[in-house]
């Protein structure tokens, strides 16, 4: 039995052979790997802001109260886990182009395997400070980058060229994907959801 | 007298070399002036090193010192090629590179010294513009000159880029430019009021359009095809892309100017056909990514492939964002934020710097002909370039999203609850990351140059017979 964010810590050099052999069920992948990796991280949120509150500069601490603070936790899980998942059927949407697999629980595996660096540095959500958590990114991107690159072809079974290719193209998605969301967030602020603008 | 059956590269060459100094030197100021932004006080109270002062060194240094030689230096290597004659007029095509280099070398310097414009893009001043117009006209000559003697009845579309590149920027510079001069260094505007804003931004905006995006997509429609050794995917999309996007992009400009003191209706038209742009935009995404797609196996032995797939996925994200940006409703949280800067630069890192290293990879070895000096080098280039792209766009968009919450917060009274410089100070950390992400996309830079001057070491371009046009030609027609 593998669980990909433990591999992924421990397994180094050997991790895509591994992952490689992996043979779950795309079911049993989602429960092993996928939810305790979207689990993490609003926990994390939660902690750190009950405790210290959040930082994001202009001097005043932004305190929730813990009803707030849980409905947030909330929807960052459900939204991770959706994102997860989707990643993951994007993936296998893609994966005709690049004669991938069509094995879903091997896309699942992959989205497991680069998303844990960045769980692991969603520790840096304990101390919610911008500044702690930006210093956070820096290697936690990097190395979910070499991950995806060098994992893709690996897991996903498909030549490195042809990797190499699906991996770019779902960078180039999942920044589109990014910066919608932020469109459609500052659209509801404009529109008089969220916070109280003067507009 | 020159020889009609050899290729003028060695101009190209030289452009290509004045091009990677400028990478290093525009880039270096960027990472310079990321640093002031963190710390405030490394400008050392000269007025020279000033973050004013050094800002528009950046930007001019990048756009018209890297951008456009590289731009003239593909432009006169492809067009020999898709014509199959050497250039026109070769003495004014070293005209064009020298005299072009200079006056970007001594605009800046003129910057440093504080004359300005106070245009975006456009700060040079009366004397260089008048310059600037010489040499543009040259570039023109040249470039249609070689068109017109041209052996292949088709004209390439990467020409149909370059060509607008060319028309383009003339009418803009020649139109934005027209002023009044006081003394030497110092003129003022011809145009008054909102009526500058509007011609500046109409200038401005097709700037971005026709030679950040127009003219690298000439490069890209030429270099592409030839890494992949194969055809364009749709040859078709690729000419209807390129009269919808020339007619969508001139009207874009307004976009810059929302809630500003220009007539509703002219922003609402801008905000338009800033939206309609991601149509042929994407269409010209879409055909490169489909050319690669069927030509994977390249990437085994060309390491420059790699950085023309990054460059168009950046080339999406940024085409996609802008028509976005130009919505109202968002722009009026966007502007005035750094969300702005980020959107810029996921267009001059990812797209422009990108598409130029990966045509520079594949050139340079050509032009000397020798191999690379170091694939692995490449390799490492392509990450560090990869990692300083996003982590620059992320710390914008986590910069730019807080600062527009931040600018127009209200406070229980209904007044603005923070200040300029509260927020400001708050920017430090995004800063600082900004700051780490240029300096790693820098050193990717500087790797690369590196790596040229080891490969044309003790070399000199090589002279290359123009092939036989008959056998070109029916190749061209069976395309077609
Ligand atoms: C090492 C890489 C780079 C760094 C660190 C860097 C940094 C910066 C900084 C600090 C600014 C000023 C932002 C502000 O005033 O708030 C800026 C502006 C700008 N840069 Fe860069 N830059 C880099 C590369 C490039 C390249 C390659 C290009 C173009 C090909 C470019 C084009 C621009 C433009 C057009 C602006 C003006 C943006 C605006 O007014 O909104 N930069 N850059």
């Amino acid at each position: 039995m593998t669980f990909v964010p433990i591999d992924v810590l421990v397994q180094g050099g050997q991790l895509f052979a591994r992952l490689e052999q992996a043979t779950a069920s795309a079911s049993v992948v989602v429960f092993k790997d996928i939810l305790p990796l979207a689990l993490i991280p609003p926990i994390f949120l939660y902690l750190g802001s009950l405790q210290f509150g959040w930082q994001i500069g202009a001097e005043d601490v932004i305190r929730l109260n813990q009803a707030t603070l849980l409905m947030i936790s909330v929807c960052y899980f459900l939204a991770l886990l959706l994102g997860f998942i989707g990643l993951a059927i994007l993936l296998r949407w893609m994966a005709p182009t690049y004669a991938a697999t069509l094995e879903m629980s091997r896309h699942l595996t992959l989205v497991a395997t680069v998303a844990t660096p960045m769980v692991v540095g969603s520790i840096a959500h304990l101390y919610p400070h911008v500044f702690v958590n930006m210093l956070a990114i820096i290697p936690v991107l990097i190395w979910s980058m070499f991950l995806l690159y060098r994992g893709l072809p690996i897991v996903l079974r498909t030549t490195p060229q042809q990797g190499m290719l699906m991996a770019s193209s779902l960078i180039g998605i999942v920044l589109v994907a990014a910066v919608t969301l932020l469109g459609i967030t500052v659209v509801l602020w404009t529109h008089g959801f969220g916070p109280s603008l003067g507009l | 007298m020159p020889d009609p059956n050899v290729y003028n590269d060695r101009v190209v060459t030289v452009l290509v070399v004045l091009s990677l100094v400028w990478a290093i030197a525009g880039m270096g100021a960027g990472v310079f002036i990321a640093a002031e932004l963190v710390w405030p006080t490394i400008d050392l109270g000269q007025e020279w090193l000033s973050y004013g002062r050094l800002r528009t060194l950046h930007t001019n240094g990048v756009i018209f010192g890297f951008g456009v030689s590289a731009l003239m230096a593909t432009a006169f290597y492809s067009v020999q090629r898709t014509s199959h004659v050497p250039l026109f007029a070769p003495k004014l095509a070293w005209f064009c590179c020298i005299a072009w280099n200079l006056a970007v070398l001594l605009g800046g310097i003129s910057l440093l010294a504080g004359w300005t414009s106070g245009k975006e893009y456009a700060e040079l001043e009366w004397p260089f513009d008048i310059g600037i117009t010489i040499v543009w006209l040259a570039f023109a000559v040249v470039f249609f000159g070689t068109i017109a003697n041209r052996k292949v009845k088709a004209i390439y579309v990467s020409n149909w880029f370059y060509g607008a590149l060319i028309i383009v920027i003339a009418m803009l510079h020649v139109v934005n430019s027209m002023a009044i001069p006081i003394t030497i260094g110092k003129s003022y505007s011809l145009f008054a009021g909102a009526q500058d804003a509007i011609v500046q931004w109409w200038y401005g905006h097709n700037a971005v359009g026709f030679l950040l995006t127009g003219g690298f997509l000439g490069m890209l429609y030429y270099f592409l095809p030839k890494h992949a050794d194969r055809p364009i995917w749709s040859y078709r999309l690729s000419i209807v892309a390129f009269w919808a996007f020339t007619y969508s992009y001139i009207w874009a400009g307004p976009h810059h100017l929302h809630y500003n003191a220009i007539p509703e209706w002219v922003q609402s038209l801008g905000m338009v056909m800033s939206i309609i742009l991601l149509a042929p935009s994407w269409a010209t995404m879409v055909n490169g990514v489909m050319t690669v797609a069927g030509a994977w196996e390249k990437l085994k032995t060309d390491p420059a492939l790699k950085f023309i797939v990054l460059a168009l996925a950046f080339y999406g994200l940024a085409t996609f964002e802008g028509p976005m940006l130009s919505i109202k409703s968002v722009n009026v949280v966007s502007h005035f934020t750094d969300w702005t800067v980020g959107h810029v630069h996921s267009g001059a890192l990812g797209w422009n710097a990108m598409i130029t290293f990966g045509t520079f990879y594949f050139l340079v070895p050509r032009l000397v002909g020798a191999a690379l000096y170091s694939v692995r080098l490449a390799n490492i280039h392509f990450w560090l370039a990869l990692a300083g792209t996003m982590l620059y766009v992320l710390s914008m968009w986590g910069a730019g999203v807080s600062q527009g919450l931040l600018w127009l917060s209200l406070d229980e009274l209904g007044e603005l609850s923070y200040g300029f410089r509260d927020i400001m100070a708050s920017m430090t950390p995004y800063y600082a990351l900004r700051f780490v992400a240029g300096a790693i996309f820098l050193s990717g830079a500087i790797l690369m140059f590196y790596n040229f001057v080891k490969t044309m070491e003790n070399r000199t371009t090589v002279v290359r017979r123009i092939p036989d046009v008959t056998t070109a030609r029916s190749a061209v027609e069976a395309v077609a």
